[in-house]
């Protein structure tokens, strides 16, 4: 199991959220029961009065460390390019990396990625040097346009963030995955069950982000493990070649020298 | 002159950068990991001697936090 994210391999498919978690311990735990080698993290205003943010970051350094994996830093709360390329600068200063998981929501109600600021922001920031991991919807055409600016990771939405209704358009999913090959094609959002993971590994994507799913499960740890062999199933899946679903039914026994009871 | 941190009114003196800023800001000094915009733009560590400050600037002061 190896994933692409701009020329760095990784031995695992699944990347994973850091936020929701009854405890940082737990949230620990559970990231490297995942195997996850991506955590993802934010920023937001610092409170002098408060040490908390110093004691995440240093939770989240420890996680890395241990796994050796790589933090994968957001723009959640963006609602223009403006201030989505602002936060990435602030970012990569503070994190030391390039990637970026960009976000630019376009709705409150379901926070749907505004596509025309995504692709604004998107275009200068990789003129910038970032490696871009543009969450998006499951359009086809905004998904082609980022591809076609630069971007080598793509990530649809399965459906909105926090849901957990899983893939709620399988057929556009599908069909990004058929018009883009060469792109990294990470679902993103919307992951509730480890099935719907291993459903997205069965079309052939490349990988899968989650977080509401681990940390709001009542086990996070077990939780993990599962979404970890769930990645697992549906790659191999893929990779065995499924069957072609059939419109009627085919007898699985054989049907020659069948029992007496249809003999005339 | 009046700025804002976060949002919160600050009174400060003429001549005033963003590190000396940054010092009423802070109530401890090993607060180290943080991020600084001024007016919606970045600032890197780099330039906080070098920008000066004036009335009705806000500065945004970020940390890591979780997130998904």
């Amino acid at each position: 199991m190896s994933l692409n994210i701009y020329g760095q391999t990784l031995d695992n498919r699944l990347l994973i959220g850091s936020a929701l978690y009854p405890s940082p311990q737990v949230m620990k735990q559970a990231i490297v029961a995942s195997g996850s080698k991506v955590v993802t993290l934010s920023l937001k205003r610092q409170n002098p009065n408060e040490q908390s943010g110093q004691q995440i970051w240093q939770y989240l350094q420890d996680i890395i460390t241990t796994t050796r994996g790589y933090l994968l830093p957001n723009t959640a709360g963006c609602k223009t390019a403006k201030e989505a390329i602002t936060l990435a600068h602030m970012s990569r200063e503070l994190f030391q990396t390039d990637w970026l998981k960009l976000e630019v929501i376009g709705d409150d109600y379901n926070l749907q990625p505004d596509p025309v600021e995504l692709l604004i922001a998107t275009e200068h920031l990789l003129k910038e040097g970032f490696k871009i991991l543009p969450y998006c919807t499951d359009d086809l055409v905004v998904c082609q346009r980022l591809y076609d600016l630069g971007c080598e990771v793509v990530m649809p939405w399965a459906s909105p963030i926090g849901t957990g209704k899983g893939l709620m358009n399988p057929y556009n999913l599908e069909t990004i995955r058929a018009r883009l090959p060469d792109a990294t094609l990470i679902l993103d959002a919307g992951i509730g069950k480890p099935s719907d993971a291993c459903l997205a590994m069965e079309m052939g994507y490349d990988g899968v982000l989650l977080n509401s799913a681990v940390a709001l499960a009542d086990n996070p740890v077990l939780m993990a493990k599962a979404f970890a062999q769930a990645l697992h199933a549906g790659e191999q899946g893929y990779l065995a070649g499924v069957m072609q679903e059939r419109q009627t039914a085919h007898p699985s026994t054989p049907t020659l020298d069948t029992p007496f009871w249809h003999q005339t | 002159m009046n700025i804002f941190i976060n949002g919160k009114a600050l009174a400060l003196g003429d001549k005033v950068n963003i590190t000396v800023a940054l010092t009423h800001h802070f109530t401890q000094p090993q607060q180290s990991t943080f991020a600084v915009a001024l007016n919606g733009n970045f600032v890197g560590k780099a330039d906080y001697d070098t920008v000066m400050l004036k009335q009705g600037d806000s500065l945004d002061v970020l940390q890591p936090i979780q997130g998904g």
